[in-house]
């Protein structure tokens, strides 16, 4: 039987192949649900799934594409924004 | 739509939402573009025209770019001239200074070396003089123990004798 704390969902659970031969269960944190473009819903391209911590460490230019919404809107999201702003 | 001097908008991109203008017609599908945003080759299809024209020639350079879309009220991409800073080149030594230097690294090798040698030498000598006094100790211990047997021998001997003698008695 697992420890109490860990017989809750909220972690998720590796089969790791440990030395020796033997099969054994790891506990570990989920990640974070991938990032969804905010006008479309599209999964974003080009940003990690990371926890939080490891995000802090990570450069600016890593965690998102470097253009206009990069990070909000998908690419097709945001050219059609331009382009709309422009004919207006 | 897609001429000489046509101001345009990118839409792809880092540069995108930057007003850039035509400055050549590369292929049917790409054109050299200029302002804004860098200079550099683009496809059609990630730049969309507006309806301003500018008149200008060929192939122009960036700052009559810049002049021709001050006149719009658009500011060109400047970039920051990079300040040149010279490697600094590694100079062969003169024979003085590799003779100063090796005196130098010399000293030091000494320096440490007096140190070790110091240090072994007196424990060397330490162990020397113990040694000599154990050996000597065990010299006489070794003496002390024979003196001791025959001692005991003598008096082994002796008690038989005595006994002898109390049998005989």
């Amino acid at each position: 039987m697992p420890a109490p704390r860990l017989r809750s969902r909220s972690l998720r659970k590796v089969f790791r192949k440990v030395s020796g031969g033997r099969v054994s269960l790891h506990y570990k944190k989920k990640k974070p649900k991938a990032a969804r473009c905010g006008n479309c819903g599209a999964l974003l391209k080009g940003i990690p799934r990371e926890l939080p911590f490891r995000m802090r460490s990570m450069a600016k230019t890593k965690k998102r594409p470097e253009r206009p919404y990069g990070g909000v809107l998908c690419s097709k999201c945001m050219r059609k924004e331009i382009i709309n702003k422009v004919r207006q | 739509m897609i001429e000489l001097g046509r101001v345009c908008i990118k839409t792809a991109g880092r540069d995108a939402s930057k007003k850039c203008v035509i400055i050549d017609i590369l292929d049917d599908k790409y054109v050299l573009i200029d302002g804004e945003t860098r200079r550099r080759k683009c496809n059609i299809l990630h730049i969309e025209p507006l309806n301003q024209v500018i008149k200008i020639e060929k192939n122009a350079s960036h700052e009559e770019v810049a002049k021709a879309l001050e006149e719009l009220g658009l500011k060109a991409r400047e970039t920051k001239p990079k300040p040149k800073t010279e490697k600094p080149r590694k100079k062969r030594k003169t024979p003085e200074q590799l003779r100063v230097q090796k005196e130098e690294k010399r000293k030091l090798r000494d320096l440490f070396k007096f140190k070790k040698e110091e240090k072994a030498e007196e424990k060397k000598e330490a162990t020397l003089e113990e040694k000599a006094g154990l050996v000597e100790e065990k010299k006489e211990e070794v003496k002390e123990i024979a003196e001791k047997k025959t001692a005991k021998k003598e008096t082994k001997t002796q008690k038989p004798k005595k006994t002898d003698k109390k049998k005989e008695g």
